[in-house]
């Protein structure tokens, strides 16, 4: 397969790689890992004049604790986030998400801020991200603006980041005690596999009485971007955590998605999917929150 | 318009230029003759395109040979010593898990960096290891008990 011709650039700074942004805009595309960019462009799917490569910044690459969140640099790599001690302990939902994601082969190139900004509906990051409360950072020539995950994606690949604009940084809330979430996603195979039904639970437990004060239940691969269950949500607040209740957001859940049906499952099996995973990621969910 | 990348591969330094647009696959193939790593799906999938790069085990159909200006590649030449094959290479040969041989460069390239990681793997660890390389003759089977073997 052939690639498109382009212009290559390669900013050693976040200053420069804006301002060359700032320059080709809508004829540039920013490339740090590739796997899903140069996937398009074998495809004739982009064709972007430009490319914008991002791997020879550092400030991008790395990972600290800073104010009570994780603050990810674009370019970590999905197989860094499986083994990061930090993320293994305070963002264990997000682990298994990076452990989900695509192969080895693939995790060792695909990045933190191409698995957002790609959008993918299926997408095994931005569930989990959304269920913390995540931020991203978008940086250009103008200056730089923080958007919450869950008003960030608009659509199958089309997400708040205008085109000028890169997405250097992601910050994610540490859950505090009484805090946790969880992450299941269901395809046909193990690895390498879009996901036909993928689901995060986050829920915050009151610290007198043990109810759950907050919950946030993202759905992924059942509508146009991640969705968030929100009569399923509305179920769980003031209640006491126990399966009963679990299983009572389960069937909310169900109304709260749009799937469609495809070769890979059909909607009303994504539909009952949705149910069963919402129910196992509010158990883990309660376990990470009992257990901090 | 070319560019001049300088990189290493297999332990010997290359100075090449290149066009943005060619793969680091294509680079390593038709600039360097190096044809052990195989042209599968070429768009991630299959895993035969597998090199090592900084260490670590990537698919090579992914990368634009630009973005290894200033790395280091390892591909299957790079196994067999003057001494020989290397000892996964001797573990696959002797345990049949070598049919077409297609996969074969990307799975052994994989199997020896989970060995050098990790001397003895069980069959889950293995099994994720490789889950990155497709084949479609030997059922795997065979590669894992190759794996284990070493």
């Amino acid at each position: 397969m052939l690639l498109p011709k382009f212009d290559f650039h390669e900013p050693t700074s976040l200053g420069e790689a804006c301002e060359i942004m700032a320059t080709y805009g809508a004829k540039a595309k920013v490339i740090a890992g590739g796997t899903d960019l140069m996937v398009n462009m074998k495809k004739k799917i982009l064709a972007p004049e430009h490319l914008v490569c991002l791997g020879r910044i550092d400030s991008m690459h790395a990972i600290e604790e800073k104010n009570g969140q994780v603050v990810i640099g674009g370019r970590y790599t999905v197989a860094e986030l499986t083994v990061d001690s930090l993320v293994e302990k305070k963002l264990s939902a997000l682990r298994s998400g990076a452990r989900a994601l695509g192969s080895p082969l693939v995790r060792n190139r695909a990045t933190i801020a191409g698995n957002i900004g790609s959008a993918r509906p299926a997408a095994d990051l931005p569930p989990s991200l959304i269920a913390y409360g995540a931020t991203a950072v978008l940086q250009s020539s103008k200056g730089e603006r923080e958007v919450a995950l869950n008003e960030f994606f608009k659509g199958p690949g089309f997400t708040e980041i205008d085109v000028n604009e890169i997405l250097t940084e992601v910050r994610v809330p540490i859950p505090g005690d009484g805090q946790g979430a969880g992450y299941i996603n269901l395809g046909v195979r193990k690895a390498q596999d879009c996901n036909v039904v993928n689901v995060a639970s986050f829920i915050a437990l009151d610290e007198k009485d043990g109810r759950i004060k907050q919950a946030r239940i993202v759905m992924g691969s059942v509508g146009p971007t991640p969705l968030r269950a929100k009569s399923a949500e509305a179920v769980l607040i003031g209640e006491k955590p126990d399966e009963a209740l679990f299983l009572k957001a389960g069937e909310a859940a169900r109304q709260d998605c749009t799937p469609i049906d495809d070769f890979r499952g059909a909607a009303s099996y994504r539909k009952a999917m949705v149910g069963i995973l919402t129910k196992r990621t509010l158990e883990i969910a309660h376990r990470v929150a009992a257990g901090a | 318009m070319k560019r001049l990348i300088t990189l290493t591969v297999n332990d010997r330094e290359v100075e090449i230029a290149v066009e943005p647009n060619m793969t680091l696959t294509d680079l390593i193939r038709y600039e360097l003759g190096l044809t052990g790593t195989k042209k599968g799906c070429e768009t991630g999938d299959c895993g035969a395109c597998t090199v090592i790069m900084d260490g670590l085990p990537v698919n090579s159909c992914l990368v634009l040979a630009v973005q290894a200006n200033g790395r280091t590649i390892e591909t299957i030449e790079g196994l067999e010593t003057g001494a020989g094959l290397h000892p996964v290479q001797d573990a696959f040969v002797e345990h049949g898990a070598i049919q077409c041989g297609f996969c074969s460069p990307g799975m052994i390239l994989s199997a020896k960096h989970l060995l050098d990681k990790n001397p003895r793997p069980d069959e889950g660890e293995i099994r994720a290891a490789i889950s990155g390389n497709l084949c479609r003759c030997t059922g795997y089977q065979k590669i894992i008990d190759a794996i284990k073997s070493v």
